[in-house]
Order: structure tokens, then C-alpha cells, then sequence
């Protein structure tokens, strides 16, 4: 039998729990580097000697505490900024309109996971009507599919939609493109939504426009 | 998967039957051989094996309170990065660039471009779906723990959008979750 491999033991910064060679990309780089210096010099070879650099800047810096007025001549040169900016808004409020007269003809499956009482959970499917499906008649399927509660419900917007009990929007998306061909999955990563991330809703909305006939889904945990 | 995990999620631990640790026990061994000899010391046989089920699907095997493997669904049990950085040849290695260490940190999804660049490296043998260690640029150990979505020459091929799900990553709530108790 082979030898047995002997576990690497591994140095973890006691500062941010990461390995200590990466510190540099951790939450907070400058809080560990006095352990770093400490326990792991070899690893940032730089550190001790900005380390020594710093104190001496300090030093300076008591010294010479003028030099500030230098770094307004920066700030200056830079009115363009804002006019620049307000122009690439109106293009964004321009594109706005323009989605929602699509949203109308837009063919897209809706799939959406709410939690309530923390750990049930409805899924809700909205745009299968879209598709010529009837909504009583799948929802039925989908309740016996998936041998939970399944009914029609009105949505906000004055649609209908239909709830599923239990969290099934990873399995749903199969279920549909099986028993309704016409549904064509196009994006397979797939994002479930909350009632809590109602941005994220929107703006998958509004990114989802962009392809047509797309099941989409989107994976906000609350 | 694991950016917002806590021990909130922890919907019930259960210290499994014999049966069902001989199956996770074998499902593990035939998933990293390279972990065969030292398994036993890994899950003791004696030491009651936990599994904890959190929400979205997701099992914990937890020793002595140390998370050691999860799980999503069926799929295959993947090694928490404690575990990986102890025994770090079980798993086959894709490398990113440095450039991508921050995002992958920051619990991003592994990009194609990141893997095919001249700091990445990619192991051609790896097909799809398969558990991956993610290593970066100059850098000796894991910093996460990736699902390929796309076998290593699709990720050559097509060079781009994303190559490997990231499940666990380096600060994530797994990671902090030294203990559950």
C-alpha cells in the first residue's frame, strides 16, 4: 500500500483566516501586515522594507506638512466629467421606453422563487401564457408533477401567473421545455428571485429584453 | 454558493446510519483516490459521522464538528478548502491568472479567459461537470473550489464566458465556518 500522505500544515493569517500568501487579496491587506511581517516575511519580501520606508515618510511628513496645496491643480483639470455623464443617461432613459413597448411582444418564461416563513418557499411561473399554454391546464401538470399545491393567481401587473408550493425551480425548467416544446431554454444559467430582491427583478428584466424566447431565471439568495 | 452561508441555513443535522456513511464513505474514495489511504483518518469509523442538510439542496459531512465535504443535490461531494489546502493532489487543477484572483475571491465564476491566458493553466484531461481545485498565478495553494461547466478543451475552444462554477472559495461563509456546532 502506498505511503500515507502526510497532511501539508499550512500557515492561515491570524488577521484575515486566509493563507498568508493570500493576504494581498484579503478584506483587509493593511490590518495584516504587521502579522505578516511577523510570522511570514518571506512571503511579502516588500513588505518590511516599505515597512521601513513608511516610518521614514512619516518622519518626513512632520516635517514638511506643506505641500498640500500641489493636488489642487488636478482636481481642475477635469470639468468635462460631468457633462459627459448626463449624456450617457439620456441614452439610458431613451433605451427604457423602447424595452417596455418590447416587453409586450416579448416571449419569456418567468421563473421565480419567493421564500416566506424562511424556509417554504413558492415558486412562481409568470409568461407561460405567452406560449398559446393554457394556464389552468398547466398548472394541474405542474401540481402533479410535482405533487405539491399548484394554482393560477393574478400578479401584480394584472397577469396571471401560477404558484407552485416548494422550491422546484431547478427541476421546473426541464419539466416546462419537456411537456412544452415550443418553450426553448436559452439561458442555462438560470437565477431565482425574491420578493426581498425586487431590483434584481427589474433589472433582469430589463436585460432579459435583449433575447427573445428565453426562459430566464434568476439566483438572488435573499 | 456559499457567499451568504451561516449556520442560520442549517435546516437539520442528523448523525447518519451505518449504511448511508458506507455510501459516502465509497462515493468520496471513488471520487479522490489519491485520499484512499488516508480515509480512515479522515472519517474515523468510530467518530459518528454527521450530515448536515442546509437549504438550497446542500449537504455538509461534518467530523467532529469540521466540515469536511459537501454537497449539492446527487452530485459528487467536494472537499472544503481546509481540506484541500491538507491534501492539496487529490483534486485536478486548473490555474487562473493573477488577474482573476480578486474576482474569483469575491466569489465569481471562473471565465475561460482567465484559465486559456499565459498565466492560467489547464489540465486537458478534465472533462465537464467534474470538481476542480482552482490555483492562481504564483501562488502554491487553492484559493477555491470549482465545477467545470465545460470539459478543459471546450474551455480552449471556445475561450469564453464561464468555464468552471465556483461552489467554495477562500472568505466565504464555508470558509469562515471553521466549527459547526
Amino acid at each position: 500500500m502506498a505511503d500515507k500522505p502526510q497532511p501539508v500544515r499550512l500557515l492561515y493569517c491570524a488577521v484575515c483566516s486566509l493563507p498568508a500568501e493570500y493576504c494581498e487579496f484579503g478584506p483587509d491587506f493593511e490590518k495584516c501586515k504587521p502579522w505578516l511581517i511577523k510570522n511570514a516575511p518571506e512571503i511579502y519580501p516588500n513588505l518590511l522594507q516599505e515597512a521601513n520606508e513608511k516610518e521614514a515618510e512619516k518622519v518626513s511628513e512632520r516635517l514638511q506638512s506643506v505641500g498640500i496645496s500641489a493636488g489642487g491643480a488636478d482636481e481642475a483639470a477635469q470639468p468635462s466629467q460631468p457633462g459627459e455623464t448626463s449624456s450617457s443617461k439620456k441614452e439610458e432613459v431613451k433605451r427604457l421606453p423602447g424595452g417596455k413597448i418590447k416587453k409586450k411582444e416579448k416571449l419569456e418564461v418567468v421563473i421565480e422563487k419567493v421564500v416566506r416563513n424562511r424556509r417554504k418557499c413558492i415558486t412562481v411561473v409568470k409568461g407561460l401564457e405567452l406560449f398559446g399554454i393554457k394556464l389552468t391546464d398547466a398548472s394541474k401538470k405542474l401540481g402533479k408533477k410535482f405533487a405539491t399545491g399548484a394554482s393560477v393567481v393574478k400578479g401584480p401587473t394584472e397577469k396571471d401567473q401560477i404558484d407552485v408550493q416548494g422550491d422546484i425551480a431547478y427541476d421546473v425548467v426541464e419539466f416546462i421545455t419537456e411537456t412544452w416544446p415550443e418553450v426553448i431554454e436559452s439561458s442555462s444559467s438560470l437565477v431565482l428571485l425574491s420578493y426581498a430582491s425586487m431590483l434584481h427583478f427589474l433589472y433582469s428584466l430589463v436585460f432579459s429584453f435583449i433575447a427573445q424566447r428565453t426562459i430566464k431565471f434568476g439566483m438572488t439568495s435573499v | 454558493m456559499f457567499k451568504k452561508f451561516s449556520s442560520e441555513e442549517v435546516s437539520a443535522q442528523n448523525q447518519v446510519k451505518a449504511s448511508v456513511q458506507r455510501k459516502i464513505r465509497q462515493s468520496i474514495a471513488d471520487e479522490y483516490p489519491g485520499l484512499e489511504p488516508v480515509l480512515d483518518d479522515l472519517l474515523p469509523k468510530k467518530s459518528p459521522l454527521i450530515v448536515v442538510k442546509c437549504q438550497n439542496h446542500l449537504n455538509l459531512v461534518v467530523v467532529n464538528n469540521v466540515p469536511l465535504f459537501f454537497n449539492i443535490r446527487d452530485g459528487p461531494y467536494m472537499p472544503t478548502l481546509r481540506l484541500l489546502h491538507q491534501y492539496p493532489n487529490i483534486m485536478k487543477k486548473l490555474q487562473v491568472d493573477r488577474g482573476a484572483i480578486k474576482f474569483v475571491l469575491a466569489g465569481a465564476n471562473i471565465m475561460c479567459p482567465g484559465l486559456t491566458s499565459p498565466g492560467g493553466v489547464l489540465d486537458d484531461e478534465v472533462e465537464a461537470e467534474t470538481p476542480v481545485a482552482i490555483m492562481a498565478e504564483g501562488k502554491q495553494h487553492a484559493l477555491a473550489i470549482g465545477f467545470t461547466k465545460i470539459s478543459a478543451k471546450d474551455i480552449r475552444k471556445i475561450n469564453k464566458g464561464i468555464g468552471v462554477d465556483n461552489m467554495h472559495y477562500l472568505n466565504d461563509g464555508l470558509w469562515k465556518m471553521e466549527h459547526l456546532d
